[in-house]
Order: C-alpha cells, then sequence, then structure tokens
C-alpha cells in the first residue's frame, strides 16, 4: 500500500458504527465519530461512559486486556482499518501515541526515558538520540526546566513536568495522531495550565484526541467535542456549538452541571 | 488540694471491663511468643558460635588448616608433658621431625662412621656377584638345582604311585586314596614353586591350569611326561628368575650409592628395603651352595637392622578418623552445588513466571498449573531426593554427580523462585507495560526492557530464600551429589572437561551429617561437628546479606 500524503486526509481517524464488549458486557453502542486532522478533539462524559475505552480502542490498547472485543463496527486510521490482519501493531502505536491518565515515567533517568523509544526501534547513534532528546523536550516545553540534570532520575521531577516528560517520550517517536487519556487529572492547575498550553502548541504538527472531565478545559483547548453518555455517543460537534448551544437535552444538563 | 483526694473526685478513673482484661491477656500472650522465638534464635546462635569457635579459632586466631585443607585423621599425641592435636599431615613430618633428630644424634658417633664404612665396602665387594659373567654362572647353577630338586620330587610321587599298596600302608589310609594323595602332593608343590619364583608365578599357574588333568588324576606314564615339560619349562623360564636378581642387584647398587652421597633417614629405608629384596631372591639361587658372601650379608643385613631400629620412631598417638585436617573440599563442594542450582532454577525460574505472568491468560489451566506449583513446595526434600536418585542418577544415568544434584536442587526450589517472580512481575505497575507498549515496544521487548529490569530486586529476594535452602538440604544430595569423603577436589584429576558435571562432591550439610552419625563420637568429631556448622551458619549469613546488599542497591536505582 503505498502511504498517502498527510494532508491528503480530512479526517485522522473515522469510527463507523462500533460496538465494544468486555466480555459480555456491551460498553459501546454504534459509535461513528470522524476525527479531523490537526485538530484538538475532546471526549466528555460522566465516568463509566466508554470515552477511555474508545480512546484506548484507537491503538488497540484494549488488546491488552482479557475479553475485550470489538462486535461490529470498524476504526480507520488513515482510511485503513486497524483491525485488519496484516496491520502490525507495533507499527500502529508508533504513529497512534498515548499519554495516560496517570504520569508513568520509567524508573530511570529523563534521559533515558526519552531515549526508550528511539533504542526500542534500534536507533542506537548518539548523535541522533542526543537531538531527538532536546528536539522532544523542547516541543514538550521541557528543555529549559530539565537540560542541566537529563541523567537524574525521572521520579525526581514534580507531577506537572512528569506528565510533560511522558508527553514527551510519546513526541520522541514522532507519532501523527495522540491519545491523551486524562492528562491534567492528577495535576495542579499551574501544572495543568502548562500542559493545556503545550496541547495547543502540538495541535499544528498532530492530531489530538483528548478525553476529559474537566468541561472548562475541554472548551478551552478542544476544537470540536464529543459527549458520551452510558456507551452511547449522544452529540458530536464543534466545542462551541456544544457549550453554548446544545442540540440535545442530555447535553444540556451534563454541561450546566445537573448531573455526572 | 490533698492529692489523694482529689484521686477520689477523679471523673476519669478507669474501671473493670472485659474487653481490657482479654487485651492484657492477649498482650502477653503475643509478647512472651516472641521472647520465646528470640530466645530460641540466640541460644541457636550462641550454642553453635560457642562450640563452633573451639575448631574455628584453634590457636592463634582464625584456623585456616581447617578451612583449607582435606578432612584428615587426627592424631592426639602426648608431648613434652602436654596433649597435641595434629591432624595426618602434621602427624607425619612431626615424625619425620624427630626421626631426623635422632639420625643426627646416631651419625655424630663413632660406631655410626665405623659401620658406615664397613657397608660400603662390603657392599661394593658382594654386589660384584651380579656381574655379567657372574650372572651366566649363576643361572647355570640355579637351572641345575631346581632341575634336580624337581626331579626327586617327581621320582619320589612315581614311587609312590608304582607301590600302591606300600603307600597306603604307610600313609595309613586306603589303597584308593593315593592318587589323591598324590594329587595334592602336586598341587602343593606348584603352589610353592609360585611362592618361591615369584616372578614366574603367573607362569606357572598357567603351566598348572594347561596340566590339569594329569595332576587331578596322576598315573606313572602321564607323571613322566609332566616331568619332562617341566623341566623343559624351568629352562626356559628360569632365566627370567636371573634377570630379575641382576635388576635387584642395580637397583640396590644405585640404593646405596645415593645413601652413601648423602645418608638420610628415608634413603636408609631404602637401602633397606632394597636389601632385602635383594637377599630374598639370592638366599632363594644360593639355597644348596653356601660360598663366601653369604657370612658377609648376614653381617651386612644385621648392621642395617641395627640401623634401622634406631632410626624408626614410634609415636605413641590415639587416632580419630575424619576429626582432623579441614573441610575445604565440603565448602567447594557446597558452593558449587549452590551456584549451579541457582543458575538452573533462576533460568527455568523467570522464564516460568514470566509465561505465567505475563504471557497466559487467567483461565482454569493456569490456576491448575499455580496450584501444582504450590503443592510442589510443599514436597518433602527426601522426596525431591529419591526423585532425582531415580530419573537423574539411575533412569539417565548420570550417577552420582554434580550435575544430578543440581537438578534436584533446582527442581526443589523452583516452586518458591517461580511463585515469588510471579508476584515480584506482578507488582510492576501496569502503566509501564502499557506506557512501553504505546511507544511502540513489542511485547517481549515491553518485558525485557519495562518489566524485568524493575521485577530483579524480587526476584532476587526470593532467590535468597532459594539458596539458603539449596545450601541446606541434606536429603535431596544425600543421594544424588555427595561424598563422605573425597579427598581430590573437583578440578584435581579429570580427564575430559565435561567429567566436571559427571563427579560426586564433598558437601557441608551431609559432612555435618557423616561425622554426627557415622563415626564413633568423642570431643574431637564434636569439636568438627559444630565447627563445620558455624562454617556453614557464616557461609549462609554471607550468601543471605549480599543478596540483601545487592538487593537494596537495585531498589535505589529503580524506585518508583
Amino acid at each position: 500500500m503505498i502511504e498517502p500524503s498527510k494532508t491528503s486526509f480530512k479526517h485522522a481517524i473515522r469510527i463507523s458504527s462500533l460496538d465494544f464488549y468486555y466480555g459480555k458486557k456491551q460498553v459501546l453502542f454504534n459509535v461513528s465519530l470522524d476525527i479531523p486532522e490537526n485538530q484538538v478533539t475532546a471526549f466528555i462524559g460522566p465516568s463509566g461512559c466508554g470515552k477511555t475505552t474508545l480512546l484506548r480502542s484507537l491503538n488497540r490498547m484494549n488488546d491488552l486486556i482479557d475479553g475485550a472485543r470489538i462486535s461490529n463496527g470498524k476504526i480507520l486510521i488513515r482510511d485503513y482499518d486497524i483491525h485488519n490482519k496484516s496491520v502490525d501493531v507495533i507499527e500502529l502505536r508508533k504513529k497512534v501515541g498515548m499519554v495516560f491518565q496517570k504520569s508513568n515515567p520509567f524508573p530511570k533517568s529523563i534521559y533515558q526515558n526519552i531515549s526508550y523509544g528511539l533504542h526500542i526501534q534500534g536507533i542506537k547513534n548518539k548523535r541522533v538520540v542526543d537531538e531527538k532528546v532536546e528536539e522532544s523536550l523542547t516541543k514538550a516545553a521541557l528543555w529549559e526546566e530539565v537540560k542541566d540534570r537529563l541523567n537524574e532520575n525521572a521520579y525526581g521531577l514534580s507531577g506537572g513536568q512528569q506528565q510533560r516528560l511522558c508527553i514527551a517520550r510519546t513526541l520522541a517517536v514522532e507519532p501523527e495522531i495522540i491519545l491523551m487519556d486524562e492528562p491534567c487529572s492528577s495535576l495542579d492547575p499551574v501544572a495543568t495550565g502548562r500542559v493545556e498550553e503545550l496541547i495547543l502548541g502540538l495541535k499544528e504538527k498532530y492530531t489530538i484526541v483528548i478525553v476529559t472531565h474537566n468541561m472548562q478545559q475541554a472548551g478551552r483547548i478542544s476544537d470540536r467535542t464529543a459527549f458520551f453518555y452510558l456507551g452511547n455517543l449522544i452529540e458530536f460537534d464543534q466545542t462551541k456549538k456544544i457549550f453554548l448551544n446544545p442540540s440535545k437535552k442530555q447535553t444540556e444538563d451534563y454541561i450546566s452541571g445537573k448531573f455526572g | 488540694m490533698n492529692l489523694n483526694k482529689m484521686d477520689s473526685y477523679n471523673p476519669f478513673q478507669s474501671s473493670f471491663s472485659k474487653e481490657k482484661m482479654v487485651e492484657k491477656i492477649a498482650f502477653s500472650v503475643m509478647r512472651s511468643a516472641t521472647y520465646f522465638v528470640l530466645f530460641c534464635a540466640a541460644y541457636l546462635f550462641w550454642d553453635i558460635f560457642s562450640k563452633g569457635s573451639n575448631k574455628l579459632f584453634e590457636g592463634d586466631g582464625i584456623n585456616w588448616e581447617f578451612l583449607t585443607q582435606k578432612p584428615q585423621t587426627l592424631h592426639v599425641i602426648e608431648a613434652n608433658g602436654t596433649t597435641q592435636k595434629l591432624s595426618s599431615e602434621k602427624y607425619y613430618k612431626f615424625k619425620e621431625k624427630k626421626t631426623l633428630e635422632k639420625w643426627e644424634q646416631l651419625t655424630s658417633t663413632l660406631t655410626y662412621i665405623d659401620s658406615l664404612k664397613f657397608l660400603e665396602k662390603n657392599l661394593t665387594l658382594v654386589l660384584s656377584e651380579t656381574s655379567i659373567s657372574n650372572l651366566e654362572i649363576i643361572l647355570e647353577n640355579l637351572i641345575l638345582v631346581e632341575s634336580q630338586s624337581s626331579n626327586r620330587k617327581f621320582e619320589y610321587w612315581i614311587s609312590l604311585l608304582s607301590d600302591a599298596e606300600l603307600t597306603a600302608k604307610d600313609f595309613e589310609i586306603k589303597e584308593s586314596q593315593v592318587f589323591s594323595l598324590v594329587s595334592s602332593f602336586i598341587k602343593s608343590f606348584f603352589s610353592t614353586e609360585g611362592n618361591r619364583f615369584r616372578v614366574l608365578e603367573s607362569e606357572i599357574a598357567f603351566f598348572k591350569a594347561n596340566y590339569f588333568q594329569e595332576i587331578a588324576s596322576p598315573d606313572i606314564e602321564g607323571l613322566n611326561v609332566l616331568r619332562l615339560k617341566y623341566l623343559k619349562f624351568l629352562e626356559t623360564h628360569l632365566p627370567k628368575v636371573a634377570t630379575r636378581f641382576r635388576d635387584l642387584g642395580k637397583k640396590l647398587h644405585k640404593s646405596k650409592r645415593t645413601f652413601f652421597e648423602n645418608p638420610t633417614p628415608q634413603k636408609l629405608t631404602e637401602l633397606n628395603s632394597a636389601a632385602t629384596n635383594y637377599l630374598n631372591l639370592r638366599k632363594l639361587i644360593f639355597r644348596l651352595n653356601e660360598n663366601e658372601n653369604s657370612k658377609i650379608w648376614e653381617a651386612i643385613s644385621s648392621n642395617l637392622e641395627t640401623f634401622n631400629r634406631i632410626v624408626q620412631v614410634e609415636i605413641q598417638s590415639k587416632d580419630f578418623s575424619y576429626s582432623g585436617g579441614g573441610i575445604f573440599p565440603a565448602i567447594v563442594g557446597s558452593i558449587l552445588l549452590v551456584v549451579g542450582a541457582m543458575v538452573i532454577a533462576i533460568l527455568l525460574g523467570v522464564f516460568c513466571a514470566i509465561f505465567l505472568a505475563e504471557y497466559g491468560k487467567s483461565g482454569r489451566f493456569l490456576s491448575m498449573i499455580r496450584l501444582a506449583i504450590l503443592n510442589l513446595s510443599g514436597v518433602p526434600s527426601i522426596i525431591f531426593g529419591l526423585f532425582g536418585f531415580g530419573l537423574f542418577v539411575i533412569f539417565l544415568d548420570w550417577n552420582v554427580s554434580l550435575i544430578a544434584g543440581w537438578f534436584t536442587l533446582a527442581i526443589m526450589v523452583l516452586p518458591i523462585i517461580i511463585t515469588a517472580s510471579e508476584e515480584s512481575l506482578r507488582s510492576i505497575p501496569q502503566g509501564f507495560r502499557e506506557s512501553s507498549l504505546a511507544l511502540g515496544a513489542s511485547k517481549w521487548t515491553m518485558i525485557r526492557t519495562s518489566v524485568l529490569p524493575y521485577a530483579m530486586p524480587g526476584i532476587i529476594t526470593s532467590s535468597i530464600l532459594g539458596v539458603a535452602r539449596v545450601a541446606g538440604e541434606t536429603a535431596p544430595i544425600m543421594f544424588t551429589a555427595a561424598y563422605a569423603m573425597r579427598s581430590e577436589l573437583p578440578w584435581e584429576g579429570l580427564e575430559h572437561w565435561s567429567d566436571f558435571f559427571f563427579q560426586g562432591v564433598m558437601a557441608l550439610p551431609y559432612h555435618i551429617y557423616i561425622v554426627s552419625t557415622k563415626i564413633p563420637q568423642n570431643e574431637y568429631t564434636i569439636d568438627m561437628q559444630y565447627g563445620t556448622a558455624l562454617v556453614f551458619l557464616v557461609f549462609i549469613i554471607a550468601v543471605t546479606s549480599l543478596s540483601v546488599i545487592l538487593r537494596s542497591r537495585l531498589r535505589k536505582k529503580y524506585r518508583w
């Protein structure tokens, strides 16, 4: 397959009528959603609504969970079905990076955390790795803070710095799409601000999908917002429209804090 | 205000309650249980240390002999009014020293110098009888004499047979028994001949077997044939006796020369034995025709005997087997057993744990495997010993060997290592696995780079338990790897490198067992037992603390 150039896509990810089960329990019902390129898309909704499950399906992280399966529907990334047998899940995850809710750097030095992804791809050249480390840390707005202590343990960093390190680690392997699972849930407002700033900066080059509980955050950083409730996609539209003029009653109730 | 009075108004005065009572009792039970355990541990250590240090710190400082030597017999001697304990090696050195002292005293006397001169002169004189020209004559004489004497014997037996009636009367037997009488005479004749000519022993036995029929049921004709055959046999084989005589002469000559160059007690002993050998054969050869040399030989041998008596030093000693020397081979053996078994067990155990923790899908099959592993850890060690004996020693024909011991011990500790390794693999945060995979790692890369390194401290901790158990068990190695006594160290006397794996070794716990149960008990063996136990304890403590240090280092390196 000849890889089409990046610009030829309007939609980075297309999800069509997806049904998802954990064992016998269905958690996603007929979800269809097109995620546009180079924009920030936010998934919101109360706990247990399936937004994280959907996010983890996008780079097949759910493969790790016993009994997780898609019974119906497709996920296309760059117009290619990611559950096709010919898809190497390793290659998929290189293109679709992920940042987790809990910042989880490896208990190694800051430098080693960034170079990890390069090493497992077989890039060993010291100069190349050095450049990549600096580039990724700069993109993640962390370089100035850590450039003098690259060889210190990553667990010496503050929570916000750790999360930005995780983002830098993801950037180092040069993904095209970045999935973020509540990246700011355990951060204080100042750290959250830095991460949000970073996300807005990254938007130009990457397609970002973010799951968040914080509706102000969704409002601040996302271009489009999808609202999920009990495994159903209730509404998906421009963020402004969702927040100012939702077309569904449930969305309005949720936004205005009547439940959830 | 009065304090007592204040008490009586105390609003917080404690009141009796059942709950408090129960707590008090429970507390005292818990406390005494803890103290009891402490007491037992302290007593054990105190006992082993106090008794074991007798052996380990004998003399000044550490008793290196105990740590670096092989087990030996202990010789307890009375010297200068004190009791001394000497292991075989030292005992023989001590004996040698005493002999030398006595020898030096002897060599300074005039009588010695005279005797020495006499010996040297006469030995040179009489040894000329083995010169080549003489040898021909000696051989001729020998053949003549032996033929004559054998001939006479045969004639006598033939005469016995030819007049059987008279023979029966003379020997007071029935006439029918005469044949078997003669037969027994001939048989004993050949036995004596074999004894006399040690060099010809096998040839004579062969001759006897060849003519078995003639000897077992002799008749006159048969005996005549046998006589001729035997005379022929003597003619062909007696030169060998002569050659032997010449060789012994040469040997005596050589020991004489080395002795007179530099007389020492050891060389004297050699000279004496060379002379004795020579004289024995000489007596046989010259038994009928005494010559003038025989007189001189008598003088020489009596002279040598006197000397020998003087240098023989007897030291009275009480001997205790296994109680002297050291336990070096057992230390080496134990280390080899532990290292080999742990390498095998950790390799197998970690791979098994990875499979169970990372690859195995949870289900009935997996929980059955877990249950089996758990049950395996409860099997008594003697059963593992029997299992190893049956499988490795007998079926695979590895004999009692290091490799059989390794596998038996490895299988014994596997459950501990698998269970604990799986535990520590599972304790690694799921986040490490997920982020590694999300960065494009394959499953194996993820395990290798983001799980195993962080699980290592836990795996090492579990191995500590394993090391202590492997080093300490006696039963599994009793049938599979341990020898009660082996004087060579494992790297000594190997014909091929692979023999290293197929040799038995000594081991500390088995050695303790042997010296405690298999030899007569006395104060000296008790020292040995406790000394070995102490070394063993120190060995275990050393291994354990090494692992603890290693673990804490790794923990510091990988903290999260």
